[in-house]
């Protein structure tokens, strides 16, 4: 989810907070940028992220990047200017952001001390301007913003009715702008209260901490990946959490026939039901693509203190005796502890420097990496058989995952989700009707792709629009004719095909033209010594093509026969002197 | 679902007017291939289509491009007019097709020009009948009608195109003006019962009125007009001969199609294979095809045709480097294709590279100067596509490798095991599904360690040539001679196992076993195959191996009885082989893989059972019970793991189960199909 941070430079966010000497707004906003970047890097970096500073312009600080170090440098040069113009910094984001395609969930994270800004540029003169003008093509951009998902981390206490007045315009601004977003603010403490008693003396609600929660409440609601279970088969390491990042967005379906339109979200467990090659798959068009990472449960402690917890934890993982699946673990646990090296074992034989590496290894506590994962072999495996897993991702909803490797070889497992409905992807049919080999009937075979009904451009359609396309037919005709008897039958087949067309179309004069065509080359061949069946069937063909008696669909013109009928033979004499008359 | 266009009607005319030449004159040294200038001499030499001809011809055109772009889903009709209407074909799927109608007007065949002049020929027979054929509902409609959705849902709009041609305005009118009181009488006769066909909730009739090449017609062309609520109505006049452009621009409306120009395809010249030339095949498809892969820093480059009067979007063939169709590209949609000129020799080129299997990525310039390749055809099951392909950036442009993240450092994972499972269960297309075929779960191994870390059995598999087999057996359904051939794999592992072996292990780096190990491998080796069998167990048979492994163990000191002083006295039992006679008898069947004879087996087990706190006597008598018992188990207990309660049916809740699982997953509560 490409995000763009944008942070009011304006001279008020200089000031001091009150009852918290030791911050000035900037300062708080600072603190929670490098927070947000602590969370990102903790989710693995996914994030791109851009930076801007606001004031009466909107400057682009750093752009889109996954090296969140640039940022936080760039964050501590920020020096405050002038007023805040919010709207400016809204139209820059356009612009910023245009590089993404509409398949990306796009996020403004604001860092600002709400302030409303003066004159026109303010947002309530904006709010002036812009009513009844919704339309109008000046505000033109305002509707790519209403794709965007924004966030507000208002900074300020609930004390100061400056600020509290200014949340209640923000608000405003989003409804009648149709924007979609939300203003982070630090919770009302004593809400009945609050206006009467609030005291400046009292240390005030906002500080570092305030911040802090903040940044979590906004990555708990905009920055969470989706969490399903992946089941791959029936044992129970083949099940597995894993994250979807980014989360999945809900689909919208719209009502058909009676059924009313609702908001589909892919279910909470997605189950493997087969393997197809990816060249069956091909390239289909997906709603939305996705990684499958898996998850790591984090534990609730700050990165500090992580490292003392590892050390004081046991080596051996506790097991849980009520699991199902207790004796499964505990086996495994005891086949890993009989292929490590026992370190009571080495310690007593004293062994080289190269068995005390091993022993750290072993008794320390594993690392994520180090853990096993059914994602990566998922991946390993569906990267070796260039195959991909369907997976069903809700009723009569599918995807595919599959080992995807970007332009710096680097690979990991992707899912790509496809149009709700069975059949989305017409070269592999209906998906709920796709089994397995074993599944055929006896005698019966199946393969991809499933071939589909003959379209025009597979057969050989006539069209006679174009009078080139008309010509290339004749001649072929022609061109057969000159290498009869040889072509015989080719001759025939073409002239049969025409003669359908034409009749077809009600084509009639063409029927004319080709016999006297027909005659003409009969003619020609002749002066140039053609051989003698050549000249016979042309007679023929063309006496055939004239016979008003053919003009039926069942009737097909058929090679002259030697000695045949003495019938035929008497008409096509008469048609040769007919032939001369031309 | 139920769109304008999913009904469309030709009304042809067929009256005796339409029997005259389009005065469009074909050269007939022209269809020979000579220059045409040899050939100025005019009279009979030349030749022209009738109107009705080029009525037929195009309206046909229009649906070849209907039926390849939306097989199945938009339906055309014929109706053929002069003094009745004549049905060339119906909504039902087998007469919507391209052969069906040219067969069908080989009937219908040219309007006789002696015919007489009569007030009987007319084209309004054709448009009541159109009327009449809108009422009827199409297989969709009579499918969703007999689902019991409501009359008022099923949207029933049509269009219906009129190759005709009027005299003037004014008897143009009262075309327009029948037609508008005939779909009205329609209507109130669908209304009232018995209900004779679907209310037709609006129709737009385009007329097309033709004349001979170089005629002026006495009527005005008019853009869409509201006539009623009804009825829209437009009207075209138009040369013959211009008749299929015509219609090529009015069916871009018609089904929101867009037409896409490939340009710069390299191609061998027809006379000289050695150059080669570069030309451009138009194309349509849906307008989609450009609108979704539209963002705000480009946009598709358009360009008119020369004699076109619509826009077409060029986009740069680019030679493919490899057989690329099975690479995936990111796809934002795929819509069927046709070519504007289907029988043209680039058109047909490009069709025959794209049905052997290769695909074409199509280039588009950014504005920024480089180039983006926007979309790429092929095609797949003998109908191509235009892929519209994502080219803005993506925030998944990076991967994140999955070596760096869980489980990305582990390097022993059963990766080569999975693949092969893999292929055994590689989908096919079905043509009826049974829902009692197993499905992925049971098809896939109950029993699949990750990594060779976490198992002993398939770690040893590639080394012990004969445990395949055996593993084999374990998960098939067993039948008593498979029995005792595991029985006897049973009996050598224990053998090996009190003989001290070690088992050839790898992950070890060369080193000995430490002597407890030696110990711990068959231990592990008893504890694992035990689960192995406990979640495949099918069969009286699984039970029956279960037992002796687990007595096994417990002769190994392994057992939940943890009574590691059995180990000793087995060893000495082991010195001295007994010869039960009663497994002999059992089992005379030919044994290939194992060397010693069952009746050691036997004995061993029953040595190993004496292990434990019970007498020689005990175990003895116990064997012999356990051999005279061996009557079938309750099934259930067989595959009911110890210590639950086993289930009845357990086939038959399965499937119930999985469904209700999965829909109280997906939370919605959906009765399993079929």
């Amino acid at each position: 989810m490409p995000t763009i941070i944008a942070v009011d430079a304006s001279l008020s966010m200089l000031r001091p907070v009150p009852g918290r000497n030791e911050h000035t707004y900037l300062s708080l906003a600072t603190k929670g940028i490098q927070h947000l970047l602590d969370n990102f890097t903790a989710a693995g970096k996914l994030e791109h992220l851009a930076l801007i500073s606001y004031t009466t312009t909107a400057e682009l600080k750093v752009d889109f990047t996954r090296d969140y170090d640039q940022i936080r440098q760039a964050v501590k040069k920020i020096e405050t200017v002038d007023k805040a113009c919010l709207l400016t910094m809204l139209k820059t984001s356009v612009s910023i952001m245009s590089t993404w395609g509409a398949q990306n969930l796009l996020q403004l994270v604001v860092f600002t001390d709400c302030g409303l800004g003066f004159g026109t540029t303010s947002i309530s003169g904006f709010l002036e301007t812009y009513a009844g003008k919704e339309a109008d093509p000046e505000y033109a951009w305002l509707r790519t913003v209403a794709n965007y998902n924004l966030n507000f981390i208002c900074l300020g206490l609930h004390s100061d009715q400056y600020f509290t007045r200014a949340l209640v315009m923000y608000q405003q601004l989003l409804d009648a702008a149709l924007l979609k977003g939300q203003l982070f603010m630090t919770p009302v403490k004593n809400p009945e209260t609050n206006e009467a008693t609030s005291t400046p003396s009292h240390k005030s609600e906002l500080g570092r901490t305030a911040v802090f929660e903040l940044i979590e409440r906004l990555c708990e609601t905009s920055y969470k990946s989706t969490e399903v279970t992946l089941k791959c088969g029936s044992y129970f390491r083949m099940e597995a959490p894993v994250l979807l990042w980014p989360p999945t967005t809900p689909y919208e379906q719209p009502a058909v026939l009676g059924v009313e339109a609702e908001v589909r979200q892919i279910d909470q467990r997605i189950d493997v039901c087969g393997f197809l090659a990816l060249s069956d798959i091909g390239s289909p068009a997906t709603l939305s693509r996705h990684w499958v990472l898996p998850k790591v449960e984090r534990e609730k402690t700050s990165r500090r203190s992580a490292g003392m917890a590892a050390v004081a934890k046991p080596a051996k993982l506790t097991l849980d005796t009520s699991n199902p699946n207790y004796e499964l673990e505990r086996l495994e646990q005891d086949i890993r502890e009989f292929y490590a090296k026992d370190p009571k074992d080495t310690e007593e034989s004293g062994d080289d420097a190269d068995v005390t590496i091993v022993l750290k290894h072993s008794s320390g506590p594993q690392t994520e990496q180090q853990k096993e994962c059914l994602c990566v072999l998922l991946h390993g495996a569906l990267k070796m058989e260039n195959m991909a897993a369907l997976v069903r991702v809700g009723e009569k909803w599918y995807g595919f995952m599959y080992a995807f490797t970007d332009a710096k070889k680097k690979s990991n497992l992707m899912l790509n989700i496809l149009p709700p409905g069975s059949n989305v992807i017409p070269w592999l049919g209906d998906l709920e009707l796709l089994g397995f080999t074993e599944d055929l009937a006896p005698g019966e075979t199946a393969s991809f792709p499933v071939r589909a009904d003959r379209r025009s451009y597979s057969q050989s359609s006539v069209v006679w629009i174009r009078q080139a396309s008309l010509q290339s037919d004749v001649q072929k005709v022609l061109r057969h004719a000159k290498k009869m008897p040889d072509k015989t039958q080719h001759f025939y087949k073409e002239l049969n095909r025409i003669r359908r067309a034409a009749l077809a179309l009600g084509f009639v004069e063409l029927l004319e033209a080709l016999a006297m065509l027909l005659e003409k080359e009969c003619a020609h061949l002749t002066l140039n010594g053609a051989s003698n069946e050549c000249t016979v069937q042309l007679q023929h063909a063309a006496t055939e093509l004239r016979k008003t008696s053919n003009r039926d669909i069942k009737s097909t013109i058929v090679p002259h026969q030697k000695g045949g009928v003495p019938d035929a033979s008497s008409s096509a004499a008469v048609a040769s002197t007919a032939g001369y008359m031309y | 679902m139920f769109e304008r266009n999913q009904k469309t009607i030709f009304v042809l005319d067929h009256t005796r007017y339409f029997s005259i030449a389009s005065e469009e004159y074909i050269s007939m040294d022209f269809l020979k291939g000579k220059p045409s200038a040899h050939s100025s001499a005019g009279g009979s030499s030349q030749f022209s289509k009738s109107l009705w001809t080029c009525a037929c011809e195009s309206s046909i055109e229009y649906c070849r491009v209907v039926w390849d772009l939306f097989p199945g889903k938009k339906h055309v009709r014929f109706i053929v007019s002069d003094t009745a209407a004549h049905i060339v074909n119906t909504w039902s799927a087998s007469t919507q097709n391209m052969s069906h109608v040219m067969n069908a007007m080989v009937m219908v065949g040219v309007p006789s020009r002696s015919m007489p002049q009569s007030s009987d020929y007319s084209v309004i027979h054709g448009l009541r009948a159109a009327i009449e054929a809108l009422a009827e509902p199409t297989d969709e409609q009579s499918q969703a009608m007999a689902s019991g959705v409501p009359d008022d849902l099923i949207l029933n709009e049509g269009r219906v195109i009129c190759i005709t041609s009027a005299r003037d305005n004014t008897s143009m009118k009262s075309l327009e003006d029948i037609f508008n009181t005939v779909l009205i009488q329609q209507n109130v006769l669908s209304a009232t019962p018995p209900k004779k066909g679907l209310g037709i909730n609006h129709c737009h009739l385009v007329i097309l009125n033709i004349v001979p090449l170089g005629i002026d017609s006495m009527v005005t062309n008019r853009n869409l007009l509201e006539i009623s609520p009804l009825l829209d109505v437009e009207i075209h006049t138009v040369g013959a001969p211009d008749i299929s452009y015509k219609l090529t621009h009015l069916i871009l409306d018609h089904y929101d199609l867009a037409s896409t120009t490939v340009t710069n395809i390299p191609m061998k010249e027809e006379q000289n294979a050695n150059s080669s030339a570069n030309y451009d095949v138009e194309i349509l498809h849906s307008r989609r095809a450009h609108s979704i892969t539209c963002g705000p820093d480009f946009s598709l480059p358009t360009s008119i045709k020369q004699g076109a009067t619509y826009e077409t979007v060029t986009l740069k063939w680019c030679t493919p480097r490899g057989c690329g169709s099975a690479d995936l590209q990111p796809c934002l949609g795929q819509f069927l294709v046709t070519p504007v000129d289907v029988t043209s020799r680039p058109s047909s080129c490009l069709i025959n590279f794209l049905l052997n299997g290769r695909s074409v990525l199509l280039e588009m310039p950014r504005k920024t100067g480089s180039k983006a390749t926007s979309h790429m055809l092929s095609a797949r099951g003998g109908e191509i596509f235009i892929h519209s392909l994502c080219i803005t950036r993506s925030c998944m442009d990076e991967a994140p490798s999955i070596a760096d993240g869980p489980g990305g450092r582990v390097n022993d994972y059963r990766t080569s095991e999975l693949g092969q499972l893999m292929k055994m269960s590689r989908m096919v297309p079905l043509k009826s599904r049974d829902p009692a075929a197993p499905n992925l779960p049971r098809r896939l191994p109950r029993y699949f360690p990750l990594t060779t870390t976490s198992t002993v059995l398939f770690h040893l598999q590639r080394h012990l040539s004969w445990l395949p087999h055996f593993l084999h057996l374990l998960v098939k359904e067993m039948d008593k001679q498979d029995e005792v051939r595991c029985q006897q794999h049973i009996h050598e592992l224990y053998k090996s196992a009190s003989r001290g072996d070690v088992l050839p292990f790898t992950h070890t780096n060369g080193a000995r076993l430490k002597p407890h190990k030696a110990k711990d491998q068959y231990r592990l080796l008893y504890r694992e195959l035990e689960q192995l069998i406990q979640l495949n167990a099918s069969t009286v048979h699984h039970k029956n191996l279960l037992e002796s492994l687990q007595t096994l163990r417990a002769a190994y000191g392994d057992a939940p009885s943890k009574s590691e002083a059995g180990t000793a006295n087995l060893r000495s039992f082991t010195e001295s082989p007994l010869s039960p006679e009663r497994l002999e008898a059992m089992s005379n069947v030919s044994i290939s893989s194992s060397t010693n004879s069952n009746s050691l087996l036997k004995a061993s087990k029953r040595r190993m059972s004496n292990c434990g706190t019970r007498s020689l006597l005990d175990i003895i008598s116990s064997a012999e019970r356990s051999q005279s018992n061996k009557r079938l188990d309750f099934s259930g207990r067989i595959c009911t793991p110890i210590g639950q309660i086993a289930k009845l049916y357990p086939d038959f809740g399965n499937k119930e189960k999985d469904a209700a699982a999965a829909a109280a997953a997906s939370g919605v509560g959906v009765a399993p199909k079929e």
